[in-house]
């Protein structure tokens, strides 16, 4: 778990040192897709600790998960309804949310608080 | 003895194989922990990475004009075109200002060659220089004193009129504020006493103040005819008249 973290902080420290910035039109895309990815990442989590965790699924589940997402900010500007991409942020959000309680749950259980 | 060799030998070999799938179990079971690891990691440096993108081109973004209301727009528009027009003029009046000072530049050396000649004619004609050239001497003899202050100021008149630049009455300078004046002692220029017997230098074309001098009803006439005074006129080729001390009051003009 702490090495995860690390990870975070390291890409974190990796984009600072960089100084990439992200262009404005596809601020919205990626910004959507990086929500799902971190849901996906806490999937990840959530599953290793559940124990059934697939390397496959959750690369498949990360980049579809990704992509979708900006795919779903991309219709919603093409159909004129650029408002479509929260409902890619309330999905994800929830499922971020989901993710993040069961973890909680998760380690409480093994550390034996529970 | 062959039985229990046999017997032995199988649970030998289910011993080892028993052994090997648990080894291998470990294996693969390292294996997948590893890989989850593995790309749970790299998920997440790429999620990191990723947020400090985002969060930078969010940070642009709220510089860019996209993020401002129509009102907003509108204002930086205004504030827009008023600062280009100030930059236009500003423009357009340092193109005028360097175009003159380019015509300025080229006729810059001869205005003050012109300058300085002007400046030091000036001199010259003020008296503040001594002024040296061709001109006429005038000795007037007045033993009596029968001449009068005003006939001085006609003499320096006469030969101002005659075209003289430089003059000096007895080594004094006449100047544009001289003058002259009688008291109980005789006559005076700015103060400066005169004798009887005075000589008065002009510089200007010898011939010509020679002919102003001398024609009928000017100056030798006129001045011959009183009792007791003689005139006489000098061509000179190299006259020195002194300056005059600069001693101004201190009168200036507009500009």
């Amino acid at each position: 778990m702490i090495i995860l973290v690390l990870a975070l902080a390291i890409g974190v420290l990796i984009g600072l040192v960089t100084n990439v910035a992200v262009p404005q039109e596809v601020l919205t895309y990626l910004g959507v897709a990086v929500l799902a990815a971190l849901d996906s990442c806490f999937g990840g989590v959530r599953a290793s600790l559940e124990g059934d965790f697939d390397d496959r699924v959750f690369l498949v589940g990360f980049v579809a998960n990704t992509l979708v997402a900006a795919l779903i900010v991309f219709l919603g500007d093409s159909i004129g309804v650029p408002e479509l991409y929260l409902a890619a942020v309330v999905a994800f959000g929830v499922r971020l949310f989901n993710n993040l309680g069961a973890i909680r749950h998760l380690a409480l259980k093994k550390v034996g608080w529970e | 003895m062959r039985a229990i060799s046999r017997d032995s030998f199988t649970r030998l070999r289910d011993e080892s194989v028993r052994r090997l799938e648990a080894s291998e179990k470990a294996a693969e079971r390292q294996l997948r922990q590893a890989r989850l690891r593995s790309s749970l990691l790299a998920a997440f440096l790429l999620v990191g990475f990723l947020v400090v993108a985002q969060w930078r081109g969010a940070e642009s973004a709220t510089l860019d004009l996209e993020s401002h209301s129509d009102q907003d727009l509108a204002i930086i528009i205004e504030e827009l075109t008023a600062s280009n027009d100030e930059l236009r003029e500003e423009a357009d009046r340092l193109e005028a200002q360097l175009t003159e000072a380019r015509v300025d530049d080229a006729g810059l050396q001869e205005l003050l060659n012109e300058a300085a000649r002007e400046l030091q004619g000036l001199r010259i004609l003020t008296g503040l220089e001594t002024a040296y050239g061709p001109g006429v001497v005038l000795e007037i003899e007045d033993p009596e004193g029968v001449l009068l202050a005003q006939d001085y100021s006609n003499v320096v008149n006469e030969l101002r009129a005659a075209g003289a630049e430089a003059m000096s009455v007895d080594g004094n300078r006449v100047r544009v504020t001289s003058g002259f004046a009688s008291d109980e002692d005789g006559i005076h220029i700015d103060g400066a006493h005169i004798g009887k017997d005075v000589v008065v230098y002009a510089i200007g074309e010898p011939e010509t103040l020679e002919q102003a001098v001398g024609m009928p009803g000017g100056l030798l006439p006129t001045l011959s005819a009183f009792p007791g005074v003689g005139v006489s006129v000098t061509l000179r080729d190299d006259l020195e008249v002194p300056a005059a001390p600069d001693d101004f009051f201190g009168a200036r003009s507009a500009s």
